[in-house]
């Protein structure tokens, strides 16, 4: 569904990506661990097109996608919850989730009403945001405003599902909470790719894992052919 | 000093004070999506009153005219934005503040060479007979101005909060980069926006030119007082500026009838200055809601 081929991409003269090259096949969950400043979120950045690839390829079903705007990007298939969640502070909690859905809901009038049911699934998935729908975004507590980027991405009906670094900042209470919710976006069949510095509990849920070195892949295998890997256990699972 | 002279001065001067709000207004739509302001808006105020008044001049009934004067504001919007705006946006800088400037000269000289330097009367039918409301005397051109002002801002601020673009324009707003992630073209929010803040400075000329008529230089002192407006009001407060365009307006009037017609331009200033020292956010700015 997702495939990466050697891409290259930095910021300004320094690139970050020197060639990385990876696939999540539909309905798979595939982790990118590694450590900090591997080039993990600048892959994502380079997929959903928040960065312009200087070499290489993004097939998105089939389609390259590589230098496209990333609303263009976004409209194709491709929800990209960020790293820092990036929700829209002043608007209202239902207005984020609405606004996650702006690819296929009518621009001006019933919207509201056709995407009745999506939100309720969001709901019915984070009950907590069903009662915060009118407070503001930027209130909510980090956990919240976590639900609430993963709630907005799911709103898009995504072909693929990027998710960079959903635990980043929690309580440990809180992390186990959005990887139960990431269990359950895999039950459901959701394409995901997953950043996360929680390397064992992304394994744990993981198809598939790539672990990323210095701008590109590594090593690459199922969870338990990583776990047996003594490179990988001394430096991420020790 | 008599109360109900104070009164009339007050409300003529509030009244007037509304088309420095709507231009102020202006200023706060394409601030939201872009973090930038056209400096030149001024022009644009005043080559859309001369627009429209050509059309009039082309035997076009009054009403007719609006909407091709606001259409032709829109499409100035645009201008500005594609020509001064986007290329500066694009790198990061700061060039739009000179680039907006230069196509103010240039509005400004295009319509001096078109229209002429003359002051020009601007016709229309409402009656600038005063009528008696409430002990003070107001005309219906007057009236006109503070229906078409809270209309059209009105009718915006509805758009922006209950449909799906509007919303789409208050989360490129709050973060541009999410908001391409959502599927929602930050280029074309921006364009929107300096279609709507054109069309805005267009209606501000056509309801402001029958008080002051037309004239190249009709918008120079407007604009002033815009910006303070704007600027004491702050700068995302919504229509925080219509009650600091009105306290201006009135102000100005006092100042004038008081002080002698010279002070008309001081309180405008005082706020200015007053409100960059003590509340640079402006008086009804929000401090960002935020937790990381």
């Amino acid at each position: 569904m997702l495939q990466v081929e050697d891409l290259h991409a930095g910021y300004g003269a320094s690139e970050v990506l020197t060639g990385t090259t990876l696939a999540v096949k539909q309905g798979a969950l595939v982790a990118l661990i590694g450590a900090n400043g591997a080039g993990k979120t600048t892959t994502m950045r380079a997929i959903s097109g928040g960065l312009k690839p200087s070499r290489g390829r993004v097939l998105l079903d089939g389609k390259e996608v590589q230098g496209l705007d990333a609303s263009r990007i976004a409209r194709l298939g491709l929800a990209h919850a960020p790293e820092g969640r990036k929700v829209f502070g002043p608007l209202s909690v239902e207005d984020n989730l609405l606004l996650g859905a702006y690819a296929h809901l009518p621009r001006f009038f019933g919207f509201r009403a056709r995407a009745r049911a999506d939100l309720d699934r969001v709901y019915d998935l984070f009950p907590r945001l069903r009662d915060r729908t009118k407070q503001a975004a930027g209130t909510l507590s980090g956990g919240e405003q976590q639900m609430l980027a993963i709630g907005r991405a799911l709103m898009a009906r995504p072909k693929v599902m990027l998710l960079d670094e959903p635990s980043m900042g929690l309580a440990p209470v809180i992390v186990q909470e959005v990887f139960r919710t990431i269990r359950r976006l895999k039950e459901e069949g959701i394409t995901l790719l997953l950043v996360e510095q929680f390397a064992k509990s992304a394994l744990e849920v993981a198809d598939y894992a790539y672990v990323m070195e210095r701008g590109r892949i590594a090593v690459e295998g199922t969870p338990a052919e990583l776990s047996r890997d003594e490179r990988v256990i001394a430096a991420y699972l020790g | 000093m008599n109360p109900s002279i104070i009164g009339q001065m007050a409300v003529s001067g509030a009244l007037m004070g509304l088309v420095y709000a709507l231009i102020a207004y202006g200023f706060q739509l394409t601030y939201a999506t872009s973090k930038s302001i056209n400096f030149g808006q001024g022009e644009l105020v005043m080559v859309s009153a001369f627009f429209s008044l050509t059309l009039m001049n082309l035997g076009l009934p009054y009403w007719a005219m609006i909407p091709g004067g606001l259409l032709f504001g829109a499409l100035m919007g645009l201008a500005v934005e594609r020509a001064g705006v986007r290329l500066a946006l694009e790198q990061k800088s700061e060039g739009w503040i000179l680039l907006t400037i230069i196509l103010g000269l240039f509005f400004f000289s295009a319509a001096e060479n078109l229209w002429g330097r003359d002051d020009r009367p601007f016709p229309t039918p409402i009656s600038a007979d005063p009528i008696h409301v409430l002990g003070v005397d107001v005309t219906r051109l007057e009236l006109s101005v503070a229906v078409g002002v809270l209309a059209i801002m009105g009718a915006i601020e509805l758009f922006k909060r209950r449909t799906l673009l509007g919303k789409a324009f208050e989360a490129v707003s709050a973060d541009r980069d999410a908001a391409e992630l959502m599927g929602i073209s930050a280029t074309r929010t921006v364009m929107l926006s300096y279609a709507l803040s054109g069309a805005v400075a267009a209606l501000a000329g056509i309801l402001v030119s029958p008080i002051t008529t037309v004239g190249p230089t009709m918008a120079s002192a407007l604009i002033l007082k815009a910006f303070s407006v704007a600027v004491v009001a702050g700068l995302d407060s919504g229509f925080g500026v219509v009650l600091i365009g009105m306290f201006l307006g009135a102000l100005e009037s006092l100042a004038s009838f008081y002080l002698g017609s010279g002070w008309r331009e001081a309180p405008g200033l005082l706020l200015l200055i007053l409100a960059l020292a003590v509340r640079p956010t402006g008086v009804f700015g929000k401090a960002a809601i935020r937790k990381v």
